[in-house]
């Protein structure tokens, strides 16, 4: 690794400040892309600003049909936490199949959101939700959110403070682990939201993206059949050593098909 | 080449709108290459057919300067050109390849360029980055055709010139 600064700043402002007057910074949440990236030498930030114990990145709290949940949540917080399993226990689940205990313990819902790994699990339920992703300077709304292969609508020093996530009906994520890593070789949300149906797909593609033709099928019909001849999303299916495009296009029509089994199956 | 790290295939066509001439020249114009490769930091023409880059490359996590040394080969102007590339980054991994580009004049007047790239990658980032490496491929394929695209487009350099910079 090759030396850096490290900043411990104590507030939102400070950390913002900092980034914009160092030479070549990188912000610090969980650390379980970043640090194994500079250990490898692949990126060598000067400075590193490290974003715990922000009071303005912490705390879950759900009022008005809305979870809010801080950035700096850890997974394994998100997956324990009271307010998480009485709104909306499919995210609580989503965060207890992220990585391994590890990785749940230091890695964040907004790092792992400033990252946009194409496979991590949380763009899917940002999708499905339709989040809003509130920022040191704005709000972001999730189909603004997701750009490309880490590429998101976020700019350079801006800070991911909370996410806001609409509570459904109900909601259910299905996803295929990659056996090693846990990461989603491909992963679907779908939530109900009275009727009207969304369907958040992460690890498939470039980004996460919402499938447009199962919603659609879906608000009208709400039955796994009901995606058997509906169109898939029109992305770039990723290919790699682990699952070839068809293969992925395949898994997102029967996970999309198994979460609808498991919502319209649950109490 | 060498046998050890993963490989990359990757093929498509962009149609380009420019005559056959433009586009060829400027595939051969370190400028326009330059303009339209993401992090081009310097591009220099060491002779008739070989370049040399440094590109400072940005993928999610990773931000890593590589040098870059083009040579071109079985050139039929303007038809087309087998583009060989040898890509090392200090202490990051190397990556090697060769991509056969070919020009078709259409009826409407513009070009289809085709491409079909075969390499491997190999070093830290071949194993850091396995699972990412067709993906990261293929964007930085499309982010150089879509400035390619552009700096060909008659429409974006009457434009150009009339807002002189």
């Amino acid at each position: 690794m090759n030396p850096f600064n490290y900043h411990k700043p104590s507030t939102l402002a400070e950390a913002v400040a900092l980034h914009r007057d160092a030479e070549d910074p990188a912000y610090l949440s969980g650390g379980h892309t970043l640090l194994p990236t500079m250990t490898q030498r692949l990126a060598a930030p000067s400075d590193l600003i490290d974003l715990e114990g922000l009071a303005e990145l912490t705390g879950i709290a759900a009022e008005d049909g809305t979870l809010s949940i801080g950035a700096f949540t850890r997974h394994a917080e998100a997956a324990a936490s009271a307010e998480v399993a009485g709104t909306l226990p499919a995210l609580a689940e989503l965060a207890e199949g992220i990585g391994d205990a590890q990785v749940r313990n230091r890695g964040t819902i907004g790092g792992s959101l400033a990252n946009s790994d194409p496979a991590a699990d949380y763009p899917a339920a940002v999708l499905a939700l339709n989040a809003v992703i509130h920022t040191d300077r704005r709000q972001i709304a999730a189909d603004d959110y997701f750009r490309g292969l880490f590429e998101t609508a976020l700019e350079e020093g801006e800070i991911i403070t909370r996410i806001d996530f609409a509570i459904p009906s109900r909601a259910a994520y299905e996803k295929f682990p990659n056996p090693a890593s846990r990461y989603a070789t491909a992963g679907v949300m779908v939530a109900d939201f009275n009727g009207t149906v969304r369907v958040g797909v992460t690890g498939a593609g470039p980004c996460g993206c919402r499938a447009h033709a199962f919603e659609a099928a879906l608000s009208a019909h709400l039955d796994p059949a009901a995606l058997d001849a509906a169109e898939l999303p029109a992305i770039d299916f990723n290919s790699d050593l682990h699952a070839s495009a068809e293969y992925r296009a395949h898994l997102v029509r029967v996970l999309a098909q198994r979460a609808t089994a498991r919502l319209v199956a649950a109490p | 080449m060498s046998k050890r790290g993963e490989g990359v295939e990757q093929s498509g066509e962009h149609r380009i709108p420019a005559k056959r001439s433009a586009v060829w020249r400027s595939l051969n114009d370190p400028a326009v290459l330059a303009r339209c490769i993401d992090g081009c930091q310097s591009l220099e023409r060491l002779g008739e057919d070989a370049f040399t880059a440094t590109v400072r490359a940005k993928v999610g996590p990773v931000r890593a300067t590589f040098q870059v040394a083009l040579k071109l080969t079985d050139m039929r102007p303007p038809e087309s050109y087998v583009l060989h590339a040898d890509v090392k980054g200090a202490g990051a991994g190397f990556g090697k390849g060769s991509a056969e580009v070919t020009l078709a004049e259409t009826e409407d007047g513009t070009t289809l360029l085709r491409y079909s790239v075969a390499g491997r990658v190999g070093g830290k980032l071949a194993q850091i980055g396995s699972r990412l490496i067709d993906s990261t491929a293929r964007k930085m394929a499309d982010d150089f055709f879509s400035a390619f695209h552009q700096a060909l487009d008659p429409a974006a350099n009457r434009q150009q010139s009339a807002n002189p910079p």
